[in-house]
């Protein structure tokens, strides 16, 4: 693919100019972190890429149903990783280490979360070992735990899964109920560094034909696309609302920024945080955005508008770019996007896990109300 | 007090480029002069001889020096070659992880070395510094002729003890060494943080020798001796400040275009468009001065911790902001060197903090909050603002997505007005 604005409909390789429409797609999925927080991978793929050449990119149906497949992701924080980058080797060894313990040569890789720096990770370890990636992925935007996907809902499950840092220090895990995996794994991966490469839910294509979320790396790419474009905001808009389906809920100035402004267990990574933003013309509503890691509500005036599991998305206007969570200044103008996440999220046992209930928001979901 | 937009004195901005200058002499919201120079004209010893001749008595004159270094590192001309000493846990396996992202930065590198050590991103220490290695390190620096060093170690925000161990060994063993180190600055990301460093080794000594001769020329001139340096975030600080931080001079002009431009237009709170015939750039300027980021530089494709302008470009964009806006859009056809000139000369002290802190409670937030306007407050008192001026512009903080419980960015940016007091008893004692 040498046209990066180019449009397709299924991608089937990755390649050097695909990487800045990789990484803007990414970030539309999961914009916790800034374009800067993306450069040392962006950078290290495109390399890997002109160096080692495209990675394929298929469909898990092409695959034989026996073929032993991984999922890898960067676990923990995209600011520190930023802060601390990875030495080149961490994601290569975590498939290797998880290899032995499994006791089969992976032969295929898929994104456990195609969104945020996540999206890279995948295909730069993919190059490394020289095997596809699956166009698939475990969650289609980010979820807060790593048993928050498509896979554990179809019983697939995490473990065994191995955690190696950028110290070089690296974790196995092994558990009999797959919640206890992310308990084990936050400690770790604060003590690591903030951040880890993982290797997980070793399974075969067979089952992920079932239990994966299809077609998701492509969309991501396709999504970026329209991002590099840079073309105004309502045409922006209208773009991304063609591809994803997503909807503007308002445009609006943000006015305030609080923070711990709900109750928290601390099992989930970040405080609560919201945001307060009046709109620009419309309706002149007061939106409240609620957030996590993400975006997990918006009130408007009090009424839930959008809530988790849809994919919430902040573009600022006077830039037509997405707004990165940990760079929200007090005085910018946002359009707000909900998206509405793949269908199964919506089922009882998806909204349970990442519904709104999950971050302590206990309101039923518009969708649930019809 | 006197602000900017009260005063009955003049005021002066000058933008010094490679073989051009533009200066400004800006009296309230009027232009009362202007003189774009060339060649050895422009030279920047005859630009601040002149500017006596231009207006009687100014109650600023405020340099951009930008266009200047920007060239100097695009042309290698005029740049000290930099010893980067990097300290992480481990050393990078991938060579892309060795280096600079960006080419241009990477090309003012002249030797790099790695020292076991360095933090998380909330100070806590991933490896013990290792002295030994740290000895070998300062043993081949004093045995080089580099004597510009750039220093660096993740999560020296937090706890900068390996950094300045680091810089306190090398200083013993090269003593006329100059240590930029990445604590000093704050912000994200080691790519950025250490392109920082890198570019204020590489133009140290020459923004040095370039402010001298612009002081000296100036007091010849005009009898004035302080010169104020317009920042990256449209601000300015006195030319001592910018000597020990010099990349806060780089990246000036595009904010001072946007903060010159709504200050003729008398809207301190607006959408600016630079219309030129092939394209127009579009910027926001709130309380009077340019909205910034801490982002990527485009003029040199790297990420940069000090806080830059991001124009906008193309025309789609810009038509599209007029619809949207709820401010004031204030379009400009000017010259940009007119609109740069003017920045400058209204260009106030500024100071921009951004860091990483962690709090358990409301009260503890407020803590971190105050503490660091404080020490905002301080830096811009420091920046030459006339006691009980400075104000707060903006303070944001926000959760850091997927850190634990209770981490935070905050940043906050602080201006105040010039202290003409300072003036008059440097320049009249």
């Amino acid at each position: 693919m040498s046209d990066p604005t180019s449009y397709v409909g299924s991608d089937s390789s990755i390649d050097r100019p695909d990487v800045p429409a990789l990484f803007e797609g990414a970030r539309f999925f999961a914009p916790a972190v800034g374009t800067s927080n993306g450069t040392p991978l962006s950078t290290w793929l495109t390399e890997l890429l002109d160096h080692n050449g495209p990675v394929p990119l298929w469909r898990v149906e092409t695959l034989p149903p026996e073929t032993p497949c991984v999922a890898t992701c960067v676990i923990g924080s995209g600011s520190a990783l930023a802060d601390l980058p990875p030495t080149g080797d961490e994601f290569e060894l975590a498939v290797r280490q998880l290899e032995r313990v499994h006791g089969h040569r992976f032969e295929a890789v898929y994104p456990l979360a195609a969104a945020t720096v996540s999206a890279l990770a995948p295909v730069a370890v993919a190059s490394q070992l020289g095997v596809p990636l699956l166009d698939a992925d475990g969650m289609g935007s980010t979820f807060a735990l790593i048993h928050h996907t498509a896979m554990h809902l179809n019983g697939v499950p995490p473990t065994p899964l191995v955690v190696l840092g950028p110290t070089g220090e690296s974790v196995t895990i092994d558990v009999l109920v797959a919640p206890r995996a992310d308990r084990l794994l936050r400690a770790v991966v604060d003590t690591l560094g903030g951040w880890a490469a993982l290797a997980a839910y070793p399974t075969t294509a067979g089952v992920l034909r079932h239990a994966a979320l299809r077609g998701t790396v492509s969309r991501l790419l396709n999504v970026g696309r329209v991002l590099l474009q840079r073309s105004d905001p309502e045409t922006l808009i209208a773009r991304l609302s063609a591809i994803t389906g997503s909807r503007r809920i308002g445009r609006a100035r943000i006015a305030e920024l609080e923070h711990l402004s709900r109750p928290t267990d601390g099992a989930v990574p970040a405080h609560p945080t919201s945001i307060v933003a009046n709109e620009i013309g419309g309706q002149s509503r007061q939106f409240r955005i609620e957030l996590r890691s993400e975006i997990v509500a918006v009130f408007a005036d009090g009424v839930l508008t959008a809530g988790a599991p849809d994919l919430t998305t902040l573009v600022d206007v006077s830039r037509s770019e997405l707004v990165a969570l940990d760079s929200i200044q007090i005085g910018d103008v946002v359009d707000i996007l909900a998206t509405h996440a793949d269908a199964m999220w919506y089922s009882p046992e998806g909204m349970q896990m990442v519904g709104l209930s999950s971050h302590n928001i206990p309101l039923a979901h518009p969708q649930q109300l019809g | 007090m006197m602000t900017v937009h009260e005063t009955h004195r003049s005021r002066v901005g000058v933008v010094l480029g490679p073989g051009w200058s533009h200066t400004v002499v800006v009296r309230g919201r009027t232009i009362e002069a202007e003189h774009p120079a060339e060649d050895s004209d422009a030279e920047p010893d005859r630009v601040l001889a002149s500017v006596g001749a231009l207006t009687d008595d100014p109650a600023s004159v405020t340099v951009d020096v930008a266009p200047l270094l920007l060239d100097a590192v695009r042309r290698r001309r005029n740049v000290s070659p930099v010893a980067v000493i990097r300290i992480t846990p481990r050393p990078a396996r991938d060579p892309t992880f060795a280096r600079s992202p960006a080419a241009l930065v990477e090309q003012l590198v002249a030797a790099r070395y790695f020292v076991p050590g360095g933090h998380d991103l909330l100070g806590n220490e991933l490896r013990q510094l290792d002295r030994q290695a740290l000895a070998r390190v300062c043993t081949q620096l004093a045995a080089s002729t580099v004597r510009d060093v750039a220093v660096v170690s993740p999560g020296s925000q937090a706890c900068p003890a390996h950094e300045r161990d680091v810089a306190d060994a090398i200083q013993a063993a090269v003593p006329g060494a100059r240590i930029a180190v990445a604590s000093d600055y704050g912000g994200q990301g080691l790519a950025g943080r250490e392109a920082t460093v890198i570019l204020d080794g590489a133009l140290g000594a020459h923004l040095d020798e370039l402010l001298d001769r612009c002081e000296r020329s100036l007091a010849r001139g005009s009898g004035r001796s302080t010169l104020d340096v317009a920042r990256s975030d449209g601000g300015c600080s006195t030319a001592y400040h910018v000597r020990s931080m010099p990349v806060l001079a780089l990246a000036a002009t595009e904010a001072l275009e946007l903060s010159g431009a709504a200050h003729l237009a008398g809207e301190p709170n607006c959408r600016v468009l630079l219309e030129e015939p092939a394209k127009t750039l579009s910027g926001e300027v709130r309380h009077g001065i340019p909205q910034v980021q801490s982002a990527i530089y485009s003029a040199l494709e790297t990420d940069l911790v000090i806080p830059v302008v991001t124009l906008v470009p193309g025309a789609s964009v810009s038509a599209g902001t007029e619809r949207v806006s709820d401010q004031p859009v204030v379009t400009s056809r000017r010259n940009r060197l007119t609109l740069a000139g003017v920045g400058a000369a209204v260009s106030r002290p500024s100071a921009w903090l951004d860091e990483v802190a962690t709090i358990s409670s409301a009260d503890e937030l407020d803590n971190v909050r105050q503490e660091t306007i404080e020490r905002a407050t301080g830096i811009v008192m420091a920046n030459g603002a006339a006691p009980g001026s400075a104000y707060l512009v903006d303070v944001s903080a926000v959760a850091l997505p997927y850190s634990s419980s209770g981490t935070i960015r905050i940043r906050v940016r602080v201006t105040g007005e010039p202290d003409p007091s300072l003036v008059a008893a440097k320049d009249h004692p």
